[in-house]
């Protein structure tokens, strides 16, 4: 153990975000320069959560173990310094360190960075730290050790009694209790029995699911043989959209491993115990994250979602008892087993036990996956392992639970997040998506954003959803184009009203939470587009005039110089003017000012 | 079991939907997309209802609303009716000139939609029961295609079909009269294709396509010279069977 904790090994993440800028060209690079230098150190390749480190900004990252030195944005001409200094004399870098975004000083490991300290790893224990690829990465890291006791010590009655007191609820989004729902399964008396696992995510800016299959396949399969093993499923689909190709290779090369090792296919481990996995891959429709549209889609019809009067715990997959649970849900199975579920539910708050993944985006300085305990504020999240709005700007709002969740306001920030606080705050959990908006956000325009994209992925099966959101749209799209009428606000509420409560699943439930939260908490920004005919953020065109106040401009010309349609004129050290009928209101200006001189009239 | 809807007690057994439930005991209910052939599938949720199970009120859609329990149903609710006059309103939104829509929402109040734009053409609500009797009946010529907003039913290609038998079960399904069919001349055209009629070898009226009659034969495993190749409309049809039944009645025979 000790000489194999001694064993140097240098990470280099391979995440799609570090790959698109460099990260297999830097992990053979510093492989053929170690190999020519004979160095001591194996060069191995490790997934990260996409974007874990705001790895999309600052990839490609490598990691140097055991010293804990992890460098940023490292490029080809960087190499040989690395392999000089920090491979042969294990001395650092400096320029190549990360910039902590809350203290402004560069950090040699992760464990110093203000991103990682309020961080709990349980779903992404092993993302970033071992090899996807290779299951004896999974192995060295308690890899199957679940299993194997599961399998050898516990019954299925156990297994359930250890999940239902971890008090583990679904991260999909509704938060169902997963040892519940394996117990109703276990109950029904019919046989065959099938796992799903839901791994269809389609919310923009979210990618907690790809972040663990990508880098932690095997938590995944550990956790389905579980269940399965407790409600006596044989067989089981791992149902991936295509677009994550990365994610659909990694899982099925995981499964073929460990096929190879017995622990997947006929008499796992000798237990007599047979369970088998397949990967489906989705054909991109958002809807088909709902439950029975998956089960639609992989019995080969259209994904359309059914009533759920009938569960599918009872009647699921070609009508048979399935238990169908989110990628991170599997995740957590393993160490539950391990640790027991009493630690589990020692985390978190009275009724969100455990942690949650988040992939926080937006106007945040750092963006990634973060996995943090329920209970968690807002403003910790945001402020402390976000390091706060970018270029110091006003924070106006934090979307989180995916399209059809709600925006919650500054007035919220101290609210602790769990599954019902969000409900509570008209918002949801949802998968775990959460985006930051600066004071430059327009409420409306983001309401017709989510609008807009829910009408593209509404089914059509229901009239409620179908005829509702595109009516949503077009009343939205009126509003943020200045034909917005007097009663349409109210109309918005009306219709959106009628959608939550009478769409037949949980997309059109849950479609008019942008519309109905940002009227809630932003109505006046609703009043100023529709009655005053002004968008004050300076977002919607139509409605936004840009001016520059005299006394606040010093002149510096660097709005002049920058506008794309030349409306800016002004001498040097003067104040400048805007013409308005060049102004394109691009809002060039007012990001780049330094002086705040710049302002919505 | 017993269940209470609007105040009465109904009889129901466990599994039935509260929509046959209240249907059998002539309690009013309306619907677009229900049809006593197919299971429910929910899709114009004009059904809904409000549900009081253990003191706790909710909206269910009642055609596919199983009956588990001793629960309180009420139809015709403050909430419930608003909840259907926005939907009708969305719906007359869609479909303004369409008369059986109209109809429905002038019951609810709704007379004109006067914010939104509307296709005066669009008379389909996508109940999706055309689909299904074309399915069920075996020719399988219409399609739910696109998804959403874009989604409308059409032969594949918006071609004229060759599966299509110009039976017209799918007009005839129609809860808002919305497919057209246009018959004269010993035609038939439906989903942009003409079909010859073949006329009653009794009354001479054209009643049927032929490739409809083919495909029953063959469907019924039926040759075509039984009944000395007779084909009869539905009216000679039923003409000869009561001539059929005199004949062999109890009083001749005797």
């Amino acid at each position: 153990m000790k000489s194999e904790q001694a064993k140097r090994k240098i990470l280099v993440c391979c995440g799609p975000g570090c790959l698109a800028v460099g990260g297999r060209e830097i992990l053979e690079g510093l492989r053929s320069r170690i190999a020519a230098a004979g160095l001591d150190a194996t060069v191995e390749p490790v997934i990260k959560g996409t974007g874990c480190h705001g790895l999309c900004e600052q990839g490609p990252m490598v990691r140097f173990l055991p010293e804990d030195i992890s460098y940023c944005r490292v490029s080809l001409p960087d190499l040989d310094e690395i392999v000089e200094q920090t491979v042969r004399q294990q001395k650092v870098v400096e320029r190549l360190l990360l910039v902590d975004a809350l203290t402004g000083r560069r950090v040699k490991s992760q464990g110093e960075n203000s991103f990682y300290k309020k961080q709990l790893k349980i779903a992404l224990r092993n993302t970033g730290e071992i090899n996807p690829l290779n299951i004896d990465d999974y192995l060295e890291r308690d890899g199957y050790r679940a299993l194997a006791k599961v399998l050898f010590e516990m019954d299925p009655e156990t297994v359930i009694a250890e999940v239902e007191k971890s008090g583990l609820r679904g991260r999909g989004g509704a938060g169902f209790p997963t040892g519940l729902k394996w117990r109703q399964c276990a109950r029904v008396d019919n046989s065959p029995k099938y796992v799903i696992c839901n791994a269809d995510e389609g919310d923009p800016g979210a990618f907690m699911d790809r972040g663990i299959i990508e880098g932690d396949p095997h938590s995944v399969i550990e956790g389905m043989v579980i269940g399965a093993y407790a409600i006596k499923a044989h067989r089981g689909f791992v149902y991936i959209r295509d677009e994550y190709a990365l994610a659909v290779k990694t899982m099925l090369e995981a499964i073929r491993q460990a096929e190879a090792r017995s622990y997947l296919g006929r008499n796992i481990l000798g237990s007599g115990f047979d369970f088998s996995l397949e990967v489906v891959r989705g054909g991109g429709a958002f809807v088909c994250g709902e439950s029975t549209a998956l089960m639609a889609s992989i019995e080969g019809r259209v994904g359309e979602p059914r009533a759920k009067y009938i569960r599918s715990v009872e009647r699921g997959l070609w009508d048979q008892p399935t238990v169908l649970n989110n990628v991170e849900t599997w995740a957590n199975i393993p160490p539950i087993i391990l640790r027991g579920g009493e630690w589990f539910s020692s985390i978190g708050t009275a009724k969100s036990k455990g942690t949650k993944v988040f992939s926080l985006v937006g106007k945040v300085k750092n963006t990634g996956l973060v996995e943090v305990p329920m209970g968690i504020t807002l403003r910790e999240l945001i402020f402390d392992i976000g390091g706060g709005i970018l270029n110091d700007r006003k924070f106006k709002a934090v979307q989180t639970g995916g399209p059809s969740g709600g925006c919650i306001p500054a007035e919220m920030l101290d609210l602790e997040v769990d599954f019902d606080s969000l409900t509570a705050a008209d918002s949801m959990m949802g998968s775990g998506g959460m985006i930051v908006m600066d004071e430059r956000t327009c409420m409306v325009d983001t309401a017709r954003y989510y609008i807009d994209f829910l009408t593209e992925e509404s089914c059509g099966k229901c009239s409620p959803c179908r005829e509702g959101l595109k009516r949503m749209r077009e009343i939205l799209n009126d509003i943020c184009s200045g034909a917005g009428l007097p009663g349409d606000i109210e109309l918005l509420e009306e219709i959106g009203g009628m959608v939550r409560e009478c769409s037949l699943c949980g997309l059109g439930k849950t479609a008019p939470n942008p519309v109905l939260s940002t009227i809630k908490h932003f109505r006046e920004e609703y009043d100023e587009h529709v009655h005053r005919k002004r968008c004050p953020a300076g977002i919607c065109r139509p409605l936004t005039t840009f001016v520059i106040d005299g006394e606040a401009c010093t002149g510096c010309g660097l709005c002049r110089k920058n506008c794309p349609a030349e409306a800016i004129s002004g001498e040097p050290k003067e104040p400048h003017v805007i013409d308005q009928s060049r102004c394109t209101k691009c809002g060039n200006c007012i990001e780049l000012c330094r002086f705040n001189a710049i302002t919505v009239k | 079991m017993k269940i209470r809807i609007n105040g009465i007690d109904c009889e129901a057994q466990p599994g039935e939907f509260i929509l046959d439930v209240a249907r059998r005991n002539n309690i009013y209910i309306p619907t677009l997309c229900h049809h006593d052939a197919f299971a429910g599938e929910a899709r114009c949720r004009l059904c809904i209802v409000e549900v009081v199970e253990r003191g706790r009120s909710r909206v269910v859609t009642s055609c596919v609303y199983p009956v588990a329990g001793e629960i309180e149903v009420a139809t015709d609710t403050e909430k419930i009716r608003s909840l259907r006059k926005t939907l009708l309103m969305l719906l007359l939104a869609r479909t303004p000139q369409n008369e059986t829509i109209k109809k429905l929402a002038r019951e609810y109040g709704v007379t004109e939609v006067a914010r939104f734009e509307s296709d005066p053409q669009e008379e389909c609500i996508l109940c999706n029961l055309c689909v299904r009797a074309c399915e069920q009946l075996g020719a399988g010529a219409i399609y739910a295609v696109n998804r959403g907003v874009t989604k409308k039913v059409a032969t594949l290609f918006e071609e004229p079909a060759e599966e299509c038998i110009g039976c017209a079960a799918c007009a005839a399904i129609c809860p808002t009269g919305a497919i057209k069919v246009l018959e004269k001349e010993g035609k038939r055209i439906i989903w942009n294709r003409e079909f010859e009629m073949v006329p009653c070898s009794n009354c001479g009226r054209p009643f049927a396509t032929a490739e409809q009659l083919a495909f029953y034969r063959a469907r019924l495993k039926v040759a075509p010279d039984r009944y000395g190749g007779d084909r009869l409309c539905e009216n000679c049809r039923q003409k000869r069977a009561a001539e059929l039944a005199s004949l062999m009645s109890p009083a001749r025979l005797r």
